[in-house]
């Protein structure tokens, strides 16, 4: 038994594992397995005294009871004695002839390592808690005893009685402690306070005045505290807790674990004027508040007279400046904090807090990238179905899918089909991973609710091109998933849609054409200009929900979804009498933009009145577009070009401009033309068979234009690139130019066959142009014309001639 | 990539209708309807071919509407991720240039234009390098790498940084 002790005590001395004392303590065993344990056991026991005494264990071993007994009583008096030798790590002249007996001792040792069997009862209950029991000090172990310490210095203090304890072998304390989490004081570990008075002497950190026991009881509580690992290493990111700095990020550039203290990287808050006053002497009342956040200059550091010291860093080598004792290099400013007013878990730095850390001499993503792996995995959270990519470990650089996420361990597929199916692996040695293509939402952050497609990866950032409003965004790789999802509501606030039309509270209207975060883009209603405003959730009184009709400028009923002349898109608002129209190809605010109803003229309109209202409103349009526009010239080309826009609808353009006509009164009766431009009364055509553009009177012109040639409109459709843009344009409308006299279904949903049929409205009709355009429509705008009495002729033959017209169409686009 | 394929729809047709044209009228609500969309599924629906069948119509209660199931051919536009493609750019910004493939509208982002093109600000705003420049007008060919499809609207995401792509015909030089 005594042996046992002093093997415990000999363990807690060199503070081996508690797994061999374990097995000695267990007073309850069996005898065999004691027995067996014993010797097993011992095997591993690295001291001299179980060596000596091997031979009366293996006496004892048929008489267990006995044995302990004896071994009590023989081994007392050797106690006080063999304390001392044993040291077998510290070469003394005891322990020289005693190397081959380690020697073999060890190999006994880890011979036996192999043997499972010896292995499987010794270790199978190592901890249970009866044995732990057992391990508790007992009044004949040393007892430890509270010494007070300066503070700061106890690390320190533990380590100079180590020091002590090597150098000279007559110390009588086993051990020292200095826990990090108690300041003040140490823990030394010996049988008596004289000894620890001794050892405390010539220190200048320990008191040997204050020492103090610590009862039996309270022992193992000393150790047993169980502390976070404190992960401070260089290059981590931090935030400071105190201080002018309170809340900003820094760099770790240096840890002092003796101390506790770091020195970390900050952008420095320092107003240089008052700095300047404070050295000058002047008189400086200290602000309230905090200077923002700046890089510090030195040239503008000098002109304020404030001395400027370049010191040189024993530690580092690095040159500094120094300027009213804050050390400061390329800008930021070094700073020796203690480990108590920084806060190291969780930090999640900000993308612009890390720009502005980066910026300065290092290429920002690559170290972004870095930085980030570096501390920030930990709130990376995944879901099913992501793909992800592994970091660390034996599978580095494999990808896979997430299939199962539990608290801290994540099952992936992998992507290489030899594997098994799943694999599991710890959530921080995993991250998300995304490829270009992938079509993802943000899910935290500044942007979170974004949705939009990953169009670059570099490192950890994703630049994501944003569905709602087609522009750029840089995001963390951890902030977003991935997701079909196309975004148009705001995150939590459901009431408000992009492309909303709303009521703002002070009584106008506008539509929602960007939802960013909490703010809300809104185009108002004014016609003309694009008026933006950002508001606020509270600012927007109400919906608007209904969508009434209005009138276009030639008093056609337009309604939701109309397709107007000016623009081509697939629908648009209305409210009141200004019309806000969706513009697909202009993004600038969404593609919205708002004009009168009059301006506007419903594409395919029913009719269209002889007197045209207002002047040419394109101008007023055109204003709003961010496109260039291209002067409408006599040219011939250009004024293919100009049809061509005006086809697909992005320029505003009057129901007649670009419509065949015929001029029947006046010099150039006879002649047909495209009408090319409209001021008031009087209409610029540009004539068929000359080049020239001229000005007739509105009333001189007819828009019934029964015949038209191939030859006109073959090089309008022949135009390479162009027709595609072209022929799908007029695809996309709901009413296509193939189907004229369809088109007013357009906006009613029942069907009028005799209604289109009349001549007067078809001929107005500015999808007439349209489809003659698309097409020779020579058979066509005549048999329309025809007497009513032979609609369905003609539509059959449209019909028919619809489709075989089809092809023709779909060859000239590439 | 185009495909000839099969689609059915149920249209609704008004008794006015019918007669001895139903079925032309039938047909021709169909292709009013029809072409020019864009389902997520199939695309965008460039034109009807031919009708194959048109099922029996079903009059629907309360209302005198009739319900005719219509199989029809047609030929359909569908964009996919990794297909090359030639399209017609028709704006140019410093974010990238928006082009169109037919029916369909692809965005170039600056990230995937080679880093020898730059962006020139000005009247006519384009990409250009030594070879030739992108601006409105230019033919390029590009290839998609992503592709969004909402339920009546395709959107595409193309690169031209690989081999083989950039601009083919230049609008000032040709």
């Amino acid at each position: 038994m005594k042996r046992k002790r002093r093997d415990d005590e000999g363990e807690e001395e060199e503070e081996e594992e508690e797994e061999e004392d374990d097995e000695y303590d267990n007073d309850e065993e069996e005898d065999y397995c004691r027995r067996k344990r014993r010797s097993s056991v011992r095997d591993f026991l690295d001291d001299i005294a179980a060596e000596a005494d091997s031979g009366e264990d293996e006496d004892d071993e048929d008489d267990a009871e006995d044995g302990f007994i004896d071994d009590d009583v023989t081994e007392l008096p050797k106690e006080n004695k063999e304390r001392m030798p044993r040291r077998p790590f510290l070469p003394t002249e005891d322990d020289q002839d005693d190397v081959e007996e380690m020697a073999r001792r060890i190999e006994e040792k880890y011979g036996s390592l192999s043997r499972p069997e010896q292995y499987d009862e010794g270790y199978g209950e190592e901890t249970t808690h009866v044995e732990q029991q057992a391990l508790l000090p007992s009044v004949r172990d040393p007892k430890l005893w509270l010494v007070k310490c300066e503070i700061g210095h106890e690390r320190e203090a533990a380590v100079c009685l180590m020091q002590k304890s090597i150098d000279r072998t007559e110390l009588q304390i086993s051990s020292a402690i200095a826990l990090d989490n108690l300041k003040n004081y140490i823990y030394i570990e010996a049988q008596k306070e004289a000894h620890v008075m001794e050892a405390c002497k010539g220190l200048r950190y320990l008191n040997p005045k204050k020492i103090m026991i610590v009862p039996l009881k309270e022992m193992a509580g000393v150790l047993s505290v169980k502390s976070k690992p404190v992960d401070i290493s260089k290059d981590t990111w931090i935030r400071m807790k105190i201080g002018t700095y309170k809340g900003d990020l820094a760099k770790v550039t240096d840890v002092d674990d003796m101390q506790q203290r770091v020195t970390v990287k900050l952008v420095p808050r320092i107003d240089l004027q008052e700095l300047a006053d404070k050295l000058a002497g002047v008189e400086f009342v200290k602000k309230a508040f905090v200077p923002p956040p700046r890089l510090i200059n030195i040239i503008e550091v000098r002109e304020k007279n404030i001395h400027v010291e370049r010191k040189r860093d024993p530690f580092t080598g690095e040159y500094f400046e120094k300027i009213a004792g804050m050390m400061f290099k390329d800008g930021f400013l070094y700073k020796s904090v203690s480990m108590k007013s920084i806060s190291y878990h969780n930090i999640q730095p900000s993308f612009d807090e890390l720009e502005r850390f980066l910026r300065p001499g290092e290429n920002g993503d690559g170290n972004f990238s870095n930085s980030l792996l570096s501390g920030d995995t930990k709130t990376e959270h995944f879901s099913k179905g992501d793909k992800v990519l592994v970091v660390s470990g034996d599978l580095k650089n494999m990808r896979g899918i997430v299939e199962k996420v539990e608290d801290e361990y994540a099952c992936i597929r992998p992507d290489i089909k030899d594997l098994p199916e799943t694999l599991t692996f710890n959530v921080t040695d995993l991250s998300k991973f995304f490829e270009t293509g992938d079509h993802v939402k943000v899910v935290s952050g500044t942007q979170e609710g974004a949705t939009g497609m990953v169009t670059k990866v570099e490192g950890r950032v994703l630049v994501i091109v944003s569905d709602a409003s087609m522009e750029e965004i840089r995001v963390f790789a951890h902030c977003v998933m991935k997701s079909s999802e196309v975004t148009s509501t705001n995150n939590g606030n459901k009431d408000y849609q992009l492309h909303d039309l709303v009521l703002l509270n002070d009584s106008s209207f506008g539509i929602i054409i960007r939802v960013d975060g909490k703010a809300y883009h809104v185009l108002k209603g004014t016609p003309e200009r694009a008026e933006i405003e950002v508001l606020m959730y509270r600012d927007i009184n109400s919906k608007i929900e209904k969508m009434g009709t209005t009138e276009d400028r030639f008093r056609n009923r337009i309604s939701v979804k109309d397709i107007a002349r000016i623009v081509e898109g697939p629908f648009k608002d209305q409210l009141n009498t200004f019309i806000s129209i969706h513009d697909r190809k202009n993004i600038d605010h969404g593609g919205f933009f708002c004009v009168k109803a009059k301006s506007c003229t419903l594409l395919g309109g029913l009719y269209a009145r002889g007197d045209i209202r207002g002047g040419v409103m394109d101008s007023r349009v055109s204003s709003l577009r961010s496109l260039a526009c291209i002067p409408r010239s006599p040219g011939r080309p250009q004024i293919r070009r100009d049809e061509r826009r005006y086809q697909s609808g992005r320029r505003g353009h009057d129901s007649i401009v670009g419509t065949m006509v015929k001029i029947c009164k006046g010099h150039y009766k006879g002649s047909r033309g495209r009408v090319v431009d409209i001021k008031g009364q009087s209409v610029r055509i540009e004539l068929e068979s000359q080049m020239r553009i001229v000005t007739v009177g509105r009333s001189e012109i007819s828009d019934k234009v029964n015949v038209t040639t191939p030859g006109c409109d073959a090089p309008l459709y022949g135009l390479g690139s162009e027709t595609p843009m072209r022929v799908h344009d007029s695809m996309r409308e709901p009413g296509t130019p193939l189907h004229d006299g369809m088109r007013t279904p357009m906006r009613n949903w029942a069907w009028h066959p005799y209604a289109s049929m009349s001549p007067a409205r078809d001929s107005f009709s500015p999808a007439s142009q349209l489809e003659r355009a698309a097409s020779p429509a020579s058979g066509w705008a005549s048999r329309n014309c025809s007497a009513p009495g032979t609609p369905r002729e003609s539509r059959t033959h449209a019909n028919s001639a619809n489709i075989m017209r089809s092809p023709p169409l779909l060859v000239g686009t590439p | 990539m185009f495909f000839h394929i099969v689609l059915e729809r149920n249209m609704q047709l008004h008794p006015r209708h019918f007669g001895r044209n139903l079925r032309e009228n039938l047909v021709s609500k169909l292709m009013k309807d029809v072409e020019g969309t864009c389902s997520g599924r199939h695309g965008f629906v460039v034109a009807i071919t031919g009708i194959e069948n048109v099922g029996k119509g079903l009059i629907r209660d309360g209302t005198g509407f009739v319900t005719f199931p219509v199989k029809y051919q047609c030929v359909v536009f569908r964009p996919f991720k990794g297909e090359v493609l030639e399209a017609v750019v028709t704006m140019v910004n410093k974010m990238g240039f928006f082009a169109e493939a037919g029916p369909v509208q692809i965005f170039v982002s600056n990230h995937l234009i080679p880093d020898d093109m730059e962006f020139q600000s000005g009247d006519m705003p384009n990409y250009t390098t030594s070879d030739g420049s992108i601006q409105k007008d230019s033919e390029v060919r590009l290839k998609i790498i992503g592709t969004r499809v909402d339920a009546t609207e395709i959107f595409c995401i193309g690169t031209i940084k690989d081999d083989f792509l950039g601009v083919i015909n230049d609008p000032t030089t040709a």
